[in-house]
């Protein structure tokens, strides 16, 4: 039996009628990431004694009627910056930190494993999650992310692994990370579903910190429903983390049983590459038959001149001593190796201008929210940059990204969805930006997509 | 935008001052570059209203160790 493409609920019915072992599924996975997994550049350590150890253990737990849940048995891949216990590196994608081991479990690492999940791999990310500036796919030193859609285009990053390993069938889902845009931007060019959680929504613990009041950790997976179930599993306050909120959490699967109601920024997709355009105009009128979209227009306000400052001033300081020593010499990309001293251009009071804007950013997004199930939107302005070429970032400025500037910034949650392929066979996105703790509004928004469209079932040409 | 250059420039003296010896012409040219981006973005946040009881959203919480 195949278990590629399969669904967390698919694989999940398998496992408790006895059709399929988790061993049996860890070793699938386990053997496709090596196989095509490398090829992706999307793993940097098979977890093959980890995962073989929590997969016999799951067997034992089934069979002995002991059920942890939806995840109890199904593999997954994490990001190479949630520290990871038992001699397992730890390198947030970057070649100064290869060797680095902790000797504890991030408490999402830890969430998952409680739920009778099966860590397989550590995967593969852009270098200290692309917060020092890069500007070409090549910016790991794993290598460049490849999307499971083509051979020389990007995955998209920071969480690169994370997307194509999903992608191309390898994991049911994986976790990534997102400052801004690192979960939405792999998910759109690989072709998957990514869920951005509220910022405090899950636990940072045991995170790499790039920027701690901008990070936040969320699922990649198959469909809408099945980053829910992930999210039930990850979710909830935690001591070690302050900034995790105490607000419960609980995934909510049932149809809302009414018309949803879409907001559209006035020109969302005007600046983007045009068969995203075409695409996002397709997806509008699909969204009429799920309820009502609505132009608005947001205050005029320098939404991606404010992140990239508390970006830039928080990434500064989270690897000062990277940057101070010089350490940033060795990293891949040309401009991660430089660009990080302009940093020292930013004034303490430049950055507390950007956080007290935020405040007003939060409160004038959340009443244009108010009305509104969701912000609809490309989830990325463009499509997979070919692998060695230079593409142009909102993290530097390079090409607008309001929707991603104000998520990122205001902290609120975003599923990113497939919405079509362009005439090259690449794949576009879609997102859903909703209120924060709202979750499960945008993710049955997402469900409702899924269920109306036949994007998320396409499949990449993988030999 | 006279200003916008003039204030780039002034960072690039500064990164010049503190990292010049480490970086080559390229290097400074990328560091131009994302100095003049920098400056733009600034004068955009600059020029933002923000009422002045406006408070990061992001509180310090005391801290004591529970035995």
């Amino acid at each position: 039996m195949s278990v590629a493409f399969r669904t967390i609920r698919e694989l999940g019915a398998d496992l408790r009628a006895g059709r399929l072992s988790p061993v049996a599924l860890a070793e699938a996975c386990l053997d496709g990431l090596e196989k095509t997994g490398r090829r992706l550049n999307a793993v940097v350590t098979l977890t093959r004694e980890r995962a073989l150890e929590q997969a016999r253990r799951a067997e034992r737990e089934l069979k002995g009627g002991r059920d942890r849940g939806p995840l109890h048995g199904i593999p997954y891949g994490a990001k190479d910056l949630l520290a990871t216990s038992g001699g397992i590196p730890t390198t947030w994608g970057a070649a100064p930190f290869r060797e680095r081991r902790f000797d504890y479990d991030a408490t999402v690492i830890r969430r998952l494993e409680d739920a009778g999940a099966v860590l397989v791999a550590k995967l593969a990310m852009v270098e200290l999650a692309g917060g020092m500036g890069y500007r070409q796919p090549n910016a790991s030193f794993t290598g460049p992310g490849i999307s499971p859609w083509a051979p020389d285009a990007w995955s998209g990053g920071s969480s690169s692994g994370s997307g194509s390993a999903v992608g191309a069938g390898l994991v049911p889902f994986a976790i990534g990370s997102e400052t801004w845009g690192s979960i939405l931007a792999p998910a759109t060019l690989c072709g998957v579903t990514g869920l951005r959680p509220t910022y405090g929504r899950v636990s940072r613990h045991g995170a790499m910190a790039l920027c701690w009041t901008l990070d936040k950790l969320g699922p990649l997976a198959l469909t809408a429903d099945d980053c829910g179930l992930v999210l039930d599993a990850i979710a909830g306050p935690d001591p070690a983390d302050p900034s995790a909120a105490a607000r419960p959490y609980r995934y909510d699967a049932a149809d809302p049983g009414r018309p949803f109601r879409f907001a559209v920024v006035r020109g969302a997709a005007d600046a983007a590459q045009p068969p995203v355009r075409e695409a996002f105009a397709r997806a509008l009128d699909t969204l009429r038959t799920l309820g009502s979209v609505e132009e608005i227009a947001l205050p005029d306000l320098p939404y991606e001149a404010m992140t990239r400052i508390i970006l830039w001033a928080e990434g500064a300081s989270s690897f000062e001593r990277l940057i101070e020593s010089g350490g940033i010499a060795d990293l891949t990309a040309p401009e991660d190796r430089a660009t990080p001293y302009a940093r020292d251009a930013i004034l303490a009071k430049d950055y507390l201008r950007a956080l007290r804007l935020r405040g007003v950013v939060a409160r004038e997004i959340d009443r244009a929210l108010s009305r509104f199930d969701a912000l609809v939107g490309p989830s990325r302005g463009a499509v997979g940059a070919r692998l060695g070429a230079e593409f142009r970032s909102p993290i530097r400025g390079g090409v607008p990204d309001v929707l991603g500037a104000i998520g990122a910034a205001a902290g609120l949650p975003a599923v990113g969805v497939p919405c079509g392929l362009t005439s090259e066979g690449l794949p576009v996105g879609l997102q859903f930006l909703g209120r924060a703790w709202d979750e499960n509004v945008v993710l049955a928004a997402a469900r409702a997509w899924q269920a109306a469209t036949p994007y998320h079932r396409q499949r990449p040409p993988l030999s | 935008m006279a200003a916008v250059a003039d204030e780039a420039e002034l960072f690039l003296a500064l990164v010049r001052q503190r990292y010049g010896a480490r970086l080559d012409e390229a290097q400074l040219a990328l560091v131009r570059e994302t100095l003049e981006g920098l400056a733009r973005d600034l004068a955009a946040l600059r020029a933002a209203t923000i009422p002045d009881d406006a408070e990061p959203g992001q509180p310090f919480a005391a801290f004591r160790a529970e035995p």
